[in-house]
């Protein structure tokens, strides 16, 4: 064969590739459109339906109707029902579950658990979690070893909606492990949790991995543990690791008691890490207290910018003593210094740097405060 | 009758919310991201909105604030409805202007009723 005749197979081959590739898509389209348009003729009805009993109005009839659908026309909603049972509560959560339940939904969703699909994996566990099963507890702690990320975080969302503490521990346990769920997704369910959750979290303070230690003090700000204060504030003092200690810090802000002043004061000081004294001084701020304000005005020119960053809105948030040791640290950078001769001397650079994040806050609340007068 | 524009990207949460609304006799135009909900409030001014929080563009935040600013919507009752329920999320949607805040998951009867004394207060 010539040249010229091995060039002309090969593009009649590609010719022929491209136009088989072209149907297949085409094919592929016209499939899912045909199935999107049965599917969505199926719906039509049933979402009327859906929406009347995810509204809440407790008909029996509307919930029979409902649980009697035909499984095509079910499928065709379930999606839209499983969402739906995830944003609503009261009645309307009450009336979703009884469909689901009758319709056998979490014996099927258990029976999906261990499907090789991840997708079916996942929805299986966000029906469990969202049906509240709490004999689905077990099966979705194994769930937050799966290989699949996504897989591990809708079982870890389950387990808060769940709402049994005996999820604490399988939830922190994922925080250092070879197949970690993130971290807020972790300190989001057990913040739905709740109090219930307060004595483990405890006891996760003296966990030796510190992604547990700091994920646990930071849990206990969010479900308002006042209670732990005490154990907060030595791990702000002691803890060997910093983002456990920034946590403590943060909560301790959160938690908003007398006692954490002290403590949250010395994280204050220059030998502490830069990260943790921005902390403290934010924290300091949500505490409250006016007792911290020549604290928070000592490090206004601090050379760490977000220490000064914080601290000076930290001071805005005590009310008037703060906003008045802000003025006056803006006010300095305009006054001559004293025992100068030279009329045109520039005040201490360190004072200019404290003015400078003293005026930002207080322009910050100036336009705050417009922005509020225009809120009827 | 009283109208009440509903904004919500999700549209399970805008159908239900609509749906919820329709029954207790308002009317209602839904729209499913923040600047369609910012033109529609202010072309045709409704009694009342319900913005979602999170929406792709404009937030129910950015929205708020700006039917706050226009002369014609400043007074306008608006309930944000959202899934963000730190106080600090609270803090700003209350700092932006909302008349009421409703968490997600929440009871479509319990936003009538919040619906219904949020209309109530505006009216005396």
């Amino acid at each position: 064969m010539t040249l010229a005749g091995a060039a002309l197979v090969a593009l009649f081959v590609l010719v022929f590739a491209a136009l088989v590739f072209g149907a297949l898509i085409v094919a592929g389209r016209t499939v899912r459109r045909t199935r999107e348009a049965r599917r969505a003729r199926l719906a039509k009805p049933a979402r009327r339906l859906l929406l009347a009993v995810a509204a809440g109005d407790d008909d029996p009839e509307q919930i029979e109707e409902l649980v009697r659908l035909p499984d095509d026309v079910w499928l065709a909603v379930e999606s839209n029902a499983i969402a739906l049972l995830g944003k609503v509560r009261g009645e309307a959560h009450t009336a979703l579950v009884d469909v689901f339940e009758r319709r056998g939904a979490a014996w099927r969703a258990r029976s999906q658990l261990k499907r090789r699909d991840p997708v079916a994996r996942a929805l299986a566990a966000e029906v469990l979690g969202n049906l509240g099963r709490k004999d689905a507890l077990l099966p979705l702690c194994d769930l937050l070893g799966d290989p699949d990320a996504d897989v591990r975080v809708v079982a870890a969302r389950s387990l808060g909606r769940i709402g049994d503490a005996g999820a604490t521990q399988p939830l922190l346990a994922t925080l250092p492990s070879r197949r970690p769920v993130p971290a807020h997704v972790v300190a989001t369910a057990l913040t739905r949790l709740g109090t219930a959750a307060q004595g483990a979290l405890l006891a996760a303070l003296d966990d030796p991995r510190a992604p547990v230690r700091a994920c646990a003090a930071e849990v206990l700000g969010l479900i308002g543990a006042v209670g732990a204060t005490v154990r907060v504030e030595s791990a702000l003092r002691a803890d060997p690791v910093v983002e456990v200690r920034v946590a403590a810090a943060r909560t301790l802000g959160r938690l908003g008691t007398r006692t954490a002043l002290a403590p949250l004061v010395d994280a204050l000081e220059p030998q502490h890490p830069a990260v943790l004294r921005a902390e403290a001084a934010k924290a300091l701020g949500e505490l409250g207290a006016v007792s911290a304000a020549p604290a928070l005005t000592g490090l206004l020119a601090d050379a760490e910018y977000a220490v000064a960053h914080n601290a000076a809105r930290s001071l805005l948030r005590l009310g008037n003593a703060g906003r008045a040791a802000l003025v006056a640290a803006e006010h300095r950078a305009h006054v001559r210094p004293r025992h100068s001769a030279d009329p045109d001397e520039e005040p201490d650079p360190e004072v200019l740097l404290g003015a400078a994040h003293a005026r930002e806050a207080l322009a910050a609340a100036e336009l705050d405060d417009k922005r509020k007068q225009t809120v009827p | 009758m009283t109208a009440i524009l509903v904004a919500d990207d999700d549209m399970d949460i805008r159908d239900l919310v609509a749906f919820k609304l329709e029954q207790a006799g308002y009317e209602v135009v839904a729209v499913d991201n923040g600047l369609a909900a910012l033109t529609a409030a202010t072309e045709n001014p409704p009694d009342l909105v319900v913005l979602d929080v999170m929406m792709p563009g404009m937030s129910g935040i950015d929205v708020c604030r700006q039917l706050r600013q226009e002369q014609g919507t400043k007074a306008l009752p608006i309930i944000l409805l959202t899934a963000r329920a730190q106080e600090g999320d609270v803090e700003v949607g209350f700092g932006a202007g909302a008349d009421d805040y409703i968490v997600k998951p929440f009871s479509p009867r319990e936003l009538v009723s919040r619906v219904e004394a949020v209309l109530a207060r505006m009216r005396t």
